[in-house]
């Protein structure tokens, strides 16, 4: 993919290359709030070896400069407060559930938390709608995962593509720099090969 | 109807070396002073502002358009990435509430010149006959105060303007499209073929991305990033295909000025000009008229922000009708896997559609309809599909790792214009001191049935392409209505040619106006609305008297 970067327009290529960088010092979360962040966004990412993605720090980025979505629900506070409000929660149900906080709780522990706040849908979890507090990290944690030239190779986008564009649109059509799928017939639908 | 060029010249304005933007037209671009009383300001430069603008620049009118973000140019403030996109919503704060709440920013709301049509997909349908009098015919929804015929010479100009590429369209009012087809793509075969099996029809278009050079405006490269801007500018967006005109014409174009409020003469009960915010500075517009064009979210929060002596519930407010019936379309997206790979990336996203369900059908237990449209999701977009399944973790990772086998299809329903769906004001403030919109939205039982009619129809018809598995998110799309156009004042705030019943020489010409929806993309019809005003204004006397 990266190898294709010289195909991309300029601007493009300085956005989506800085993103290779190493991280910037944390400016929004505070400690004990960054290590329950980086395990929940490992659980929803599905990150558990390196190198990462560095999914935290994107999302610390993002709610230090304030960039929302546009938009909350009625009953949850501003972006940044409920996300560390949900983090404390997190922390909460842990040490309720196996005595230490989310962070240092063994995977499964951290899996059946999450589980439970996922399962709850629109009920309530702390005052909030679990359903919100839900999409609130999902929606962070996809865009901030799948920015990513990584994540990209990962599922076969080949990326920007402006201003070369593409000429063989059309199922089973390939590019000459595209790739047939490695591993076609493993369909998680089914249950994967 | 003279050549396009004779009446807008815009793709011609533009540079043909390969870059996007006309700098010297916008550098020498007429600049009025705030205490000019200039014939019309207008709110808001998106479809609905721009054409106004372009319209009366073009019958001598003395006019500038104010706009709360920037004078894009595709070259230096756009790219070909989804997260790097992020500028082009708008995200000043808003509240999202009631029993279905309606997510902004991304989904709907634009920020800037161009508005909304900047991030668009570009599907530029017709509405039908019938959606101008749903009431009548249906016994749900609202009349308009107009009818088709009234927009279809609008709707033929305005399609030649952008312009239109699409197949002869055998819906509503059977017409043709300025520009041939495009070629589809992976996920346009999936849906045509689909189709043809369920004999259903589905055709290609109506899109507004010129099928071959117009003017100056080069071809499309189908890149897959409609909703990020385009930096060709092959997709028409009121950037490339009215601003140019208006600026050659002497309108002004004044960006990252956020107006604040509208001011009333308390004496006269008529509208002086605009309150704005510009550089940080507090500045007065004076204007013989105004004409706002902020759509759905802002221009009801511009009126109820600008309360007065004489209108103390917010400017033509006095029968408690601004920022009610707003609607948004229910927008289900049914995606199916394919052995094959589609790779739905590699073309525009708007492809091919269908109507075939547009119409109430006596036999069904609901009224009205939707469209079916090809939607075809960029990686984080297509993450939250997944992830609205319930997949997280390991699960999500292996159902994004198929994105190339996966097609996707886009439902638009016909979502009821309801009272109680509506803008006011939050206690909240934004930064700039004022109060932030609080949208609520709960869907009505015909709503619900027209999503799930939708919902199984796409199944139908991607199971019949040949997919072994199919997936559904719920979501919405567009937004209308919020200040309706009615036959008088107890049932909206503007009349049929957008003037408001309180106040004469006040106008509203964007989507905010429209007192149904039909199943169609709203943005050719807030364009043709607001050409129709023009006309009106223009046949009429500056100053908003008859």
């Amino acid at each position: 993919m990266l190898a294709q970067a010289r195909h991309w327009d300029e601007l493009t290529a300085g956005l989506v290359m800085a993103r290779l960088q190493p991280p910037q010092m944390l400016k929004f979360f505070t400690e004990p709030e960054a290590a329950c962040a980086a395990a929940l966004l490992d659980q929803i990412t599905g990150q558990d070896g390196e190198p990462k993605i560095p999914v935290l720090h994107m999302i610390d980025a993002r709610l230090a400069a304030g960039e929302t979505d546009g938009w909350r629900y009625a009953e949850m506070p501003e972006d940044g407060l409920a996300w560390r409000q949900s983090l404390s929660h997190l922390d909460a149900d842990a040490f309720l559930r196996c005595g230490s906080v989310f962070a240092d709780a063994p995977q499964a522990e951290q899996m059946a938390v999450l589980q439970a706040v996922h399962d709850l849908k629109s009920g309530d979890w702390h005052g909030l709608t679990a359903a919100h507090v839900w999409s609130l990290w999902t929606r962070y944690a996809c865009t901030a995962f799948y920015s990513h030239p990584d994540a990209w190779a990962e599922i076969g986008f080949p990326g920007p593509a402006y201003p070369r564009g593409y000429k063989n649109a059309g199922v089973g059509k390939l590019e000459p720099f595209e790739v047939h799928d490695t591993q076609p017939s493993d369909d998680p639908v089914r249950g994967g090969a | 109807m003279r050549s396009v060029r004779a009446r807008n010249e815009s793709a011609w304005l533009l540079p043909n070396d390969g870059t996007r933007t006309n700098h010297r037209l916008r550098q020498d671009m007429r600049r009025f002073a705030d205490e000019d009383e200039i014939d019309l300001v207008i709110v808001g430069c998106g479809a609905g502002g721009s054409v106004l603008l372009q319209r009366l620049a073009r019958a001598g009118w003395r006019v500038a358009a104010l706009d709360a973000g920037p004078f894009w140019d595709p070259d230096a403030d756009w790219v070909s990435d989804e997260a790097g996109s992020h500028h082009l919503y708008w995200t000043d704060p808003r509240v999202i509430a009631g029993t279905d709440p309606v997510p902004l920013g991304s989904n709907n709301s634009g920020r800037g010149v161009g508005g909304s049509m900047v991030h668009y997909a570009g599907y530029t349908p017709r509405f039908h006959p019938s959606d101008f009098a749903t009431c009548s015919l249906d016994g749900v929804g609202a009349d308009w105060p107009l009818a088709y015929p009234d927009l279809q010479p609008y709707y033929a100009e305005i399609e030649q303007e952008l312009p239109v590429a699409g197949e002869h369209w055998p819906w509503g009012d059977p017409h043709g499209y300025p520009h041939r087809p495009h070629p589809v793509g992976g996920n346009g075969e999936i849906f045509l073929r689909g189709a043809r099996k369920l004999g259903i029809t589905a055709k290609v278009g109506p899109v507004a991305i010129a099928n071959g050079r117009f003017g100056n405006r080069p071809h499309c490269i189908y890149r897959g990033f409609c909703l990020q801007g385009c930096k060709v500018n092959a997709k028409a967006s009121p950037l490339i295909t009215h601003l140019p005109d208006a600026l050659a014409h002497g309108a002004e174009v004044r960006a990252d000025a956020m107006v604040t409020r509208v001011a009333v003469d308390e004496r006269t009960g008529r509208v002086t000009g605009v309150h704005y915010l510009c550089g940080g500075a507090e500045r007065f517009q004076r204007a013989a008229m105004v004409a706002v064009a902020g759509y759905s979210i802002e221009t009801p929060r511009l009126l109820l922000n600008s309360s007065s002596g004489r209108f103390p519930d917010g400017l033509c407010n006095d029968f408690d009708q601004v920022g009610r019936y707003l609607m948004v379309q229910g927008a289900p997206q049914t995606a199916g896997r394919f052995g094959a790979e589609v790779r739905m990336y590699k073309a525009p996203p708007p492809e091919v559609s269908s109507e075939e369900f547009y119409e109430t059908d006596p036999g069904k237990d609901y009224k009205r309809g939707f469209a079916i449209q090809t939607v075809s999701p960029l990686p984080i977009t297509w993450a939250e599909h997944i992830a609205a399944q319930g997949h997280w973790g390991r699960a999500l990772r292996e159902y994004m790792s198929d994105y190339v086998h996966w097609s996707c299809l886009g439902a638009l329903c016909e979502f009821l214009p309801l009272p109680g769906n509506r803008v006011m004001l939050d206690s909240e403030k934004d930064r700039y001191g004022l109060p932030v919109a609080r949208f609520s939205y709960s869907q009505c039982d015909n709503d619900r049935a027209l999503v799930r009619a939708a919902q199984s129809v796409m199944e139908d018809i991607l199971h019949a392409a040949g997919a072994d598995e199919v997936i559904t998110i719920q979501r919405y799309a567009h937004l209308v209505g919020g200040a309706r156009m009615a036959a008088d004042e107890r049932h909206g705030v503007v009349d049929g040619r957008c003037r408001s019943f309180a106040v004469p020489n006040l106008y509203i010409t964007d989507g905010s106006v429209l007192p149904t929806q039909g199943s169609a993309n709203p943005a050719l019809t807030i364009m043709a609305v607001a050409a129709r005003a023009a006309d009106r204004l223009i046949a009429g006397s500056r100053g908003g008297t008859d």
